[in-house]
């Protein structure tokens, strides 16, 4: 077999097998393009999942003749203007978009600058280009794919069904959309409108979290946190959710690095060390990362599609997201999802009255709730509330039977905590010895006691175990563990940290260590087992997580413990005190994981169950 | 087969054999005990493939024959009939059920055959000696405290039981470690036990032998027969069987200090009583304390998180250069309680090296603890 040069065509179809792998990339190529453009809307027309034809139509600069020839030749571009690969700017560079596309489909690009009076059209249709020739359309450019991949029909065979064609197209549409709230998109199959993006206003980031609220659902817009860091040069910007609004998977994670949606592992590890302590393992916080990298700190060339990056500096980077996570989650404090909140509401009905009227039941009273007469105003009828109250007087706690505790002295509470504004307000009841009931200026916060405690407890043994250091135990036999040597490099880089941790390890040849100290409080461990999850952990995500965790989950386990169960009954000062506790404690508003630890109603809220609204 | 047997008798082999079986078995047999009764006498048998018993009482037969029954269903039955009651067991119906009746009681177990009962093969087993109970009871509580748990260590889950000499004089020696601390005590070799090979004695089997143990006479002699893979106790009446743990026990001899030279004498009841009252203090987990030694004076003290503190101060013989280090109080009260004598003997090297415990009049058990980093 004699070798030879491959024909053009060959060639792109070759690379429109790493550009081009479905529909979607073929639509992501080309809304980049009109994103380069400087277009304000953006048109997508699907048709059968993209399978059978695909439109994308901007208002952006347009080409004028000569310019349309040379876009669908293979690494013709506009936007490496310095010959820079260092320093781009642009998502696209590297001239094969169009091409690629137009080596396997049959592809039709119509286009018109502002100053020209008419617009060209040029034809590309298994890699042979016809044109171009006078065509009718307003400013702005419209690629047509009609037939993707026909001319590889080995590609073809590898398509999914139209729904998960949709789905990544719709995808890859969301992720471009985020990173550019200024611009409309649209996105419609058939008459199908899938996605339609007005233009955000608003100074960046109130339009970014309106176009992420349109994009990841009502909740996020009411639950997110917004995130500011910059770190030598590098910027950090997004939103991020509270740890009580998460979901079963990472999908809704997004990361931006100047602009360009990026799927990379660092973010993953850096969301998960960020969030360890608020959920638990198998749930998955909503997030939106956008990152502003000097072009030189930033390598996106590493892969065709651009889909991965590389970091000059990955540590930095890492570093600068976990910190301004934990940062913002830290300034969040005890405040919990409202999403919870109005999940609760929506399982309450209206009381299934009998219709004999208000009889109360046996015992008698306990129907309303003896705080509503602890607030005039909230009862808006004085006399009546004076009456409601002198019913309640004489009844103690047996008549109320076991399932409500009130406060001694509710009034008496309540006025003191007027002096200072309390967001969880003042404890008004405990209800089934298991959830406390406090009300707040704003309508009522419902405690869930154990789950409350247990976080206070575990956040205090945190603390401690900060301060004092962690015990470490001498091994009378220390363990040999033997990994590859890459596994110990990374693990004896990192021996000052781990030392801190309580685990003292060193060389032991190449290729093993050897631990000399565990920490006291895992007691007797498995050091071997624990040294190869480090291990791992460093090499996935480069973090000693599973040593933080564990030690964790001894706190946690030991918090559970200690702290004050359901079942329990609390007195009025008790319950405040709690309350006091929470507002002083970050991260009360989650138990460990990540259910909340309270539930806050508003009062419009309330009014509304009642038809008042 | 059917007999009678008092009560108290048949209540007292239950006892061994049932905790032999385990709660839960996926082998349903297993949770049965064998019953044989060929003339004059019952032998019970139980085994969870790992060990096995076989415990042989008087029984008055007046049909023999086997069976087997669930073994802790009939332990709950025999422990709660009345004291004295005789018992008569009846399986020579046809309907494969084992009646048990005692005064006005009667039940009726499921029966499975006796032909399906695991039988463990005892193998070849070419050393054996005897030991007096006294002895036995004192290499297993001496060193059994100091057991692994950790089970990916699999071969520190046991006794490391071997022959060994010391100052020119052939030892018996039982050793112990969970990687924290280590136990050694030794007996002179008995006869006929040269030549034995190391064996690793698991944890569940230490148990049991130690029951039986606890009901046989100081100076009744306990035969012992092993092989590389198999061991085997024949006591008046009861055979314990037992595999062995397949694994290399570690190098002990090399974590036993020699050079330490920092002596302190303590005495192991005021010792012992200064650091349970002290580790109140420390944190329930990790429960450090720590020795400040001088000149004939030591403090102990511990600290929590919560910043609460203790220190109690008591006199020793020490002579040498002070030192401060700390340990886990839980292996310190561990191992003065297996110290008879009325003082302990620390040799210390420093905060980082282990440190060796001595019951000065007995040196046949030694302890060895690594220190703790407070």
């Amino acid at each position: 077999m004699t070798i030879r040069i491959l024909g053009p065509n060959l060639i792109n179809q070759i690379a429109a097998g790493e550009v081009v792998e479905r529909p979607a990339s073929a639509v992501k190529e080309l809304v980049e393009n009109s994103i380069d453009a400087d277009a304000r809307r953006i048109d997508i027309v699907v048709t059968d999942g993209g399978r059978v034809a695909l439109s994308v139509a901007d208002d952006g600069h347009g080409m004028d003749a000569g310019d349309l020839a040379l876009a669908v030749q293979r690494h013709a571009t506009s936007k490496l203007p310095g010959d820079d690969l260092e320093n781009i700017h642009t998502l696209g560079f590297r001239g094969e978009a169009l091409p690629s596309i137009g080596s396997v489909a049959r592809l039709t690009v119509t286009s018109r600058t502002a100053d020209a009076d008419s617009a060209w059209k040029i034809n590309v249709e298994g890699g042979a280009v016809s044109g171009p020739e006078p065509a009718a359309h307003p400013p702005g450019t419209r690629v047509e794919v009609r037939d993707l991949f026909y001319a590889t029909p080995a590609r073809l065979k590898f398509l999914k069904a139209p729904q998960t064609e949709r789905n990544h197209v719709v995808d890859a549409v969301r992720r471009l959309a985020m990173a550019h709230p200024g611009i409309a998109f649209s996105l419609s199959e058939g008459e199908r409108q899938i996605l339609k993006l007005p233009p955000a206003q608003g100074d960046l980031l109130s339009a970014r979290l309106d176009r992420l609220d349109a994009i990841m659902g009502n909740d996020f817009g009411a639950n997110a946190l917004p995130i500011e860091a910059a770190r030598e040069g590098i910027k950090l910007t997004g939103h991020i959710g509270l740890p009580t609004l998460n979901r079963g998977n990472a999908q809704m994670q997004f990361l931006f690095v100047n602009g360009r949606p990026v799927r990379d592992k660092l973010l993953q590890g850096a969301v998960r060390a960020a969030y360890r302590d608020f959920l638990a393992h198998d749930r998955h916080p909503l997030l939106a990362l956008f990152l502003e990298i000097p072009p030189q700190a930033v390598d996106v060339n590493s892969h065709p599609a651009k889909t991965e990056v590389r970091f000059r500096d990955p540590g930095l980077v890492r570093g600068l997201i976990v910190g301004a996570l934990k940062h913002a989650l830290a300034e969040a404090g005890h405040r919990a999802s409202t999403t919870v909140g109005s999940a609760a509401l929506g399982a309450m009905r209206p009381a299934d009255m009998p219709r004999t009227g208000f009889l109360p039941r046996q015992p008698a009273g306990s129907g309303v709730p003896p705080s509503m007469a602890g607030n005039t105003a909230l009862a808006g009828n004085t006399a009546l509330a004076e009456t409601a109250h002198g019913f309640h007087r004489p009844l103690d706690q047996a008549d109320h039977g076991s399932h409500v505790t009130t406060p001694s002295a509710p009034e008496a509470a309540y006025q003191a905590d007027d002096d200072g504004h309390y967001p969880l307000g003042a404890a008004r009841a405990q209800l089934h010895e298991t959830y406390i009931v406090a009300q707040t200026d704003e309508g009522i916060v419902i405690v869930d006691q154990h789950a409350a405690h247990e976080r206070l407890v575990y956040e205090d043994m945190k603390k401690a175990l900060a301060g004092g250091g962690i015990q470490r135990q001498a091994l009378l036999i220390p363990e040999v563990v033997e990994l590859d040597e890459a596994a110990a490099e990374r693990i004896l880089a990192r021996t000052q940290e781990l030392t801190e941790l309580g685990l003292a390890v060193e060389a032991f040849g190449t290729g093993a260590v050897v631990v000399r100290e565990t920490p006291a409080l895992l007691g007797e461990i498995d050091a071997a087992g624990l040294i190869r999850d480090l291990a791992d952990d460093l090499a996935e995500y480069d973090t000693t997580l599973s040593l933080e965790s564990r030690l964790a989950d001894v706190c946690s386990t030991m918090a559970c413990h200690g702290s004050v169960r359901a079942g329990r009954r609390l007195n009025a000062p008790e319950m405040n005190a709690l309350l006091r506790q929470m507002e002083a404690t970050p991260h009360s508003g989650q138990c460990n994981h990540g259910r909340p630890t309270y539930v806050e109603l508003r009062l419009a809220d309330i009014e509304r169950l009642f038809g008042r609204r | 087969m059917k007999i009678t047997i008092e009560r108290g008798q048949l209540l007292k082999v239950l006892t061994h054999v049932q905790s032999v079986v385990e709660r839960r078995n996926t082998i349903p047999i297993l949770s049965n005990v064998k019953f044989e009764a060929p003339d004059g006498q019952l032998s019970l048998n139980a085994t969870d493939m790992d060990i096995e018993i076989v415990e042989t009482v008087d029984a008055d037969v007046a049909a023999p024959g086997s069976t087997t029954a669930p073994a802790h269903t009939m332990f709950d039955i025999v422990r709660k009939l009345p004291e004295g009651a005789q018992i008569e067991l009846d399986c020579t119906g046809d309907d494969g059920q084992l009646t048990l009746t005692s005064g006005r009681s009667r039940f009726s177990l499921t029966c499975l055959p006796t032909e399906d009962f695991p039988v463990m093969a005892d193998g070849d087993m070419p050393h054996s000696f005897s030991v007096s109970a006294g002895d036995l009871r004192t290499l297993i509580d001496r060193t059994r405290f100091a057991i692994s748990t950790e089970e990916t260590r699999y071969y520190l889950n046991g006794i490391y039981l071997h022959e060994s000499e010391r100052d020119g004089v052939a030892v018996l020696r039982a050793v112990a470690t969970d990687g924290h601390r280590l136990a050694s005590v030794e007996l002179p070799l008995p006869d006929g036990a040269a030549g034995m090979p190391g064996v690793i004695v698991p944890r569940k089997t230490v148990a049991e032998l130690r029951k039986l143990i606890d009901e046989t006479e100081s100076e009744t002699g306990v035969q012992v027969a092993l092989s590389d893979t198999k061991i085997r106790f024949t006591f008046d009446g009861a055979v314990l069987s037992s595999k062995l743990i397949d694994g290399t026990f570690p190098d002990y001899d090399r974590v036993i200090p020699a050079g330490n030279d920092k002596s302190m004498v303590v005495d192991c009841r005021t010792f012992a009583d200064a650091v349970d009252r002290v580790s109140a203090i420390s944190s329930e987990k990790s429960r450090a304390v720590k020795l400040a030694v001088s000149k004939g004076n030591l403090v102990l003290s511990a600290n929590s998180p919560e910043n609460d503190s203790a220190t109690e101060e008591l006199p020793i013989g020490y002579e040498s250069s002070d030192i401060e280090i700390g340990f886990n109080s839980r292996y310190l009260l561990d191992i003065t309680q297996q110290i008879d004598g009325e003082s302990a003997t620390f040799m210390m090297a420093d905060a980082a090296s282990p440190t060796l415990v001595q019951d000065p009049e007995d040196t046949s058990a030694l302890y060895v603890l690594m220190p703790m980093r407070v």
